[in-house]
């Protein structure tokens, strides 16, 4: 794949991607978070149009228009976040693409048989509660992972892509599945795979390919390189040039707002931290690591075991009722989905949070007319008038008035769950320089943004996750690019 | 073997059957008369035609899809064939090729759905529903007014009895033998993969629009063979005849445990499902239920069978 390109609005995804694969190598794909290394793959198996860019397999040029031309090219590929019909049994699910028929018909035993045979290499593995009869959608996430990676392998392909494969599986399972991609490798198959565990990447590639802001910086065999060299890679040489100022300084610690001990979740491991009032506190790590769970679980959206306590005195989040009752405010950066109340003027888009708390169901316009004013000014949002439809409003603006649903009472602990994603880099500026201004008045902020710089540039302390642990914690000087990467990619 | 995993392994149609059964005995209470085989062969030769175009839902609604008009291309085949066998006369080949062209109909009109909802991306519940208003003018620009009667060979055929077995039980016969078949086929396999969950099925490798479109011809053919029972049964061309068809075949289709989120549900459950329907209205009808409170007891008859069915999956579906 030669100079690949692929931009999603303004947003460029990839502007310069390259890579050369040969038969029987591993090859892995290492960088930094929106680097563009899933874009890459995801093009290469048809699921992601390409902008530009040549591949040529063979020596011959082709045109991948989408994943049923990959998979007769011979591409097969493993999603990170699964492509699995979870009312369909393991082995329908294992040969979805081509079940075997007799007579027009589809063939049961040879569906079963089949499927048994693809899953063999994994079968001492998947443990209990595991048959090829099995509805996918009853089974654990590592079985689910394993179902995957054996359709990944069913049916006749050279080409194998893992974006991923192993944040489910337990040791085990790992070591099986390595065991099977050395065979597919031994057969001359190439494989590629993209890991956020740099010790699993030593063990088993061969070559790999860094990315860093949509470019092939370097490929090179792993054996003539080092974890600190592939590192210094993705962080690049000034790319902290940004717009974005230095590391805050860390104002002096206030009293603790929160406390979280041994917090646990479908996705989160054990995660303990204590948040002061006045704080920015950073989630780091590549993508998915449970930054967001981690904030979603706090507003009562997803179920955990631990405790949580705030001012020091425990809390039960059941729900998001709960969770705003007890002084949390939840901000998404999927405005459209989890923030703006669409079709509905900038006023109802202010209020339900304070008519929720207040509960007051007679509506006084005047006062509540003033209110508005007063969170809307102190957030200096742009607007012709409350009336107007929040549509009318750009998606900086959109986002300063979600916001400004939270200061209309008294919120303690402001979740940010990638507050300013896709939105320009102007009123980015201004919504960060808001959020540290909310710190200074004593509001405690948990922030997880998508872009490394950003939060660098605007977390007190930054703490990195890594397959739903908390595996560093970054303060003071530590808080750098090459730091932050280095500890994202190490082990959990 | 644990409550939950017995709820697993059961056929997904266990409910629907169980119900089926209360409701023939509960009309066998009302009117014994109503389990003779004579009433028998008349409930299955009224409600044939609700259980192909239940069977034809239930394969739109398996990829998450659904049809509002399967009435009205219903009443559109039943004045086509009419009009046909009148023009091409009453002989047994022009009766089959009258028979073969309203096929035809129903297919192209399932084409048009597929192409509306699949390939132009309107909303199914919307854009069918248009359509349905679209067939019931063209069924009535083919037949203006109701009671253009059939040939008497077509529907003496339906009602009558070859080697003393009913007509009617030919057709229920061919109809489960059909979705024994269907049920089989890749084709429904990959209508379940695409209905569980579209993007994922697209990532496997699924011609996802093609499986989508080719799945509301085949539900067009099959209201299309509704159209012709009803034909048979009612022995005239009326351009209305589908009235409140539409809605009682996705009732059966959920009844049967088809879900509407797709991906789950059998054609068999479906066939019950339209059984179930059929009893419900003879059971209404048997308990001498005055005339002007009979669709006030059938609407809350079906309701409590659906929830009974919910009750009974362990599961609550969309």
């Amino acid at each position: 794949m030669t100079d690949m390109h692929k931009a999603y609005g303004a947003t460029k995804a990839l502007t310069s991607g390259r890579i050369e694969l040969f038969p029987g190598e591993l090859h892995v794909i290492m960088g930094a978070n929106g680097s563009g290394k899933s874009t890459l793959c995801k093009i290469l198996a048809g699921s992601v149009k390409p902008d530009g860019g040549t591949i040529t397999l063979d020596g011959r040029p082709v045109d991948i228009p989408d994943p049923k031309a990959a998979r007769e090219l011979g591409v097969s590929i493993f999603y990170q976040e699964l492509s699995l019909s979870k009312n369909r049994t393991v082995a329908e699910n294992i040969l979805a693409r081509d079940l075997p028929t007799r007579a027009g018909l589809v063939d049961r035993k040879a569906v079963m048989a089949q499927a048994a045979q693809v899953f063999a290499p994994f079968r001492d593995v998947a443990s209990d509660g595991f048959s090829m009869a099995a509805r996918v959608g009853d089974l654990r996430p590592d079985q689910r992972q394993l179902v995957e990676i054996a359709k990944t392998f069913a049916g006749n392909a050279d080409i194998f892509i893992f974006d991923e494969p192993t944040s489910a599986l337990d040791r085990a399972q790992t070591e099986a599945f390595f065991k099977e991609l050395d065979r597919r490798k031994a057969a001359g198959a190439v494989i590629v795979f993209i890991s956020h565990r740099m010790e699993e990447v030593f063990e088993i590639g061969d070559r790999v390919t860094v990315i860093r802001d949509g470019e092939t910086v370097s490929s090179a065999p792993l054996a003539e390189t080092t974890r600190d060299r592939i590192v210094a890679e993705m962080v690049g040489g000034d790319s902290g040039a940004s717009v974005f100022a230095d590391p805050p300084e860390a104002p002096a610690p206030g009293k603790v707002r929160l406390e979280l001990r041994g917090v646990s979740s479908r996705r989160l491991r054990d995660v303990s931290l204590s948040l002061h009032a006045g704080e920015v506190l950073g989630l780091g790590g590549l993508h998915g690591q449970g930054q967001s769970d981690l904030l979603r679980a706090l507003f009562g959206l997803e179920q955990t075991t631990g405790e949580v306590m705030l001012d020091g005195a425990p809390i039960a989040l059941p729900s998001p009722r709960r969770a705003i009752r007890g002084g949390f405010g939840y901000i998404s950066g999927d405005r459209q989905t989890d923030g703006a109340i669409s079709g509905r003027s900038i006023f109802e888009n202010v209020v339900p949070i304070h008519l929720f708390k207040s509960r007051q169901h007679i509506l006084r316009r005047g006062t509540l007319t003033a209110e508005v004013d007063r969170v809307l000014q102190i957030l200096a949002t742009r607007h012709g008038g409350t009336g107007l439809p929040i549509s009318s409003l750009s998606g900086g603006n959109q986002q300063k008035v979600i916001i400004s649903r939270w200061l209309m009472d008294e919120t303690q602990v402001l979740l940010l769950d990638d507050p300013t994603k896709g939105i320009d880099l102007k009123t980015k500026l201004e919504l960060f320089a808001l959020i540290r201004s909310l710190a200074d008045k004593g509001l405690a902020i948990l922030l997880y943004t998508s872009e490394d710089a950003e939060l660098l540039a605007n977390s007190d302390r930054i703490l990195v996750f890594n397959n739903g642990r908390i595996v560093r914690e970054l303060a003071g000087d530590d808080r750098t690019r090459l730091m932050l990467t280095s500890a994202a990619f190490e082990a959990a | 073997m644990t409550h939950r995993s017995l709820l697993r392994t059961m056929p997904p149609y266990l409910p629907v059957l169980i119900i089926l059964i209360c409701m023939f005995a509960l009309n066998g209470l009302a009117e014994p008369n109503s389990l003779s085989a004579y009433a028998i062969k008349g409930l299955v030769s009224t409600y044939l035609a609700l259980m192909f175009l239940a069977v034809g839902q239930t394969i739109v609604i398996f990829a998450a899809d659904i049809d509002l008009s399967v009435g009205a291309i219903l009443g559109l085949v039943n004045v086509t064939v009419v009009s046909l066998m009148q023009a091409l006369g009453d002989t047994p080949g022009a009766i089959l090729l009258s028979m073969l062209l309203a096929v035809g109909v129903g297919a192209a009109c399932g084409a048009l759905n597929g192409v509306l909802v699949v390939i132009l991306r309107l909303q199914a519940i919307v854009a069918t529903f248009a359509t349905s208003v679209l067939f019931l003018g063209l069924a009535l620009w083919v037949m203006p007014v109701a009671g253009t009667p059939a040939p008497r060979l077509f529907w003496r055929t339906f009602g009558g009895r070859i080697m003393g077995i009913p007509f009617a039980y030919f057709v229920l016969a061919a109809l489960l033998v059909l979705i024994f078949l269907l049920a089989r086929s890749r084709f429904i396999q990959r209508l379940l993969t695409v209905g569980d969950d579209q993007l994922a099925a697209f990532q496997t490798g699924l011609p996802v629009t093609s499986i989508r479109v080719r799945g509301y011809i085949m539900c067009g053919v099959f209201a299309a063979f509704a159209g012709l029972c009803i034909t048979g049964d009612t022995a005239s061309g009326d351009p209305n005849v589908g009235g409140l068809i539409t809605l009682n075949s996705v009732a059966a289709a959920v009844l049967g445990g088809a879900a509407l989120s797709g991906g789950v549900g059998t054609l068999f459950g479906s066939v019950l499902g339209a059984l179930v329907i059929g009893l419900v209205g003879s059971l209404v009808f048997f308990l001498g239920t005055p005339s002007e409170w009979q669709n006030l007891v059938q609407g809350l008859t079906v309701l409590a069978a659906l929830m009974v069915g919910i009750l009974f999956s362990g599961r609550a579906r969309a």
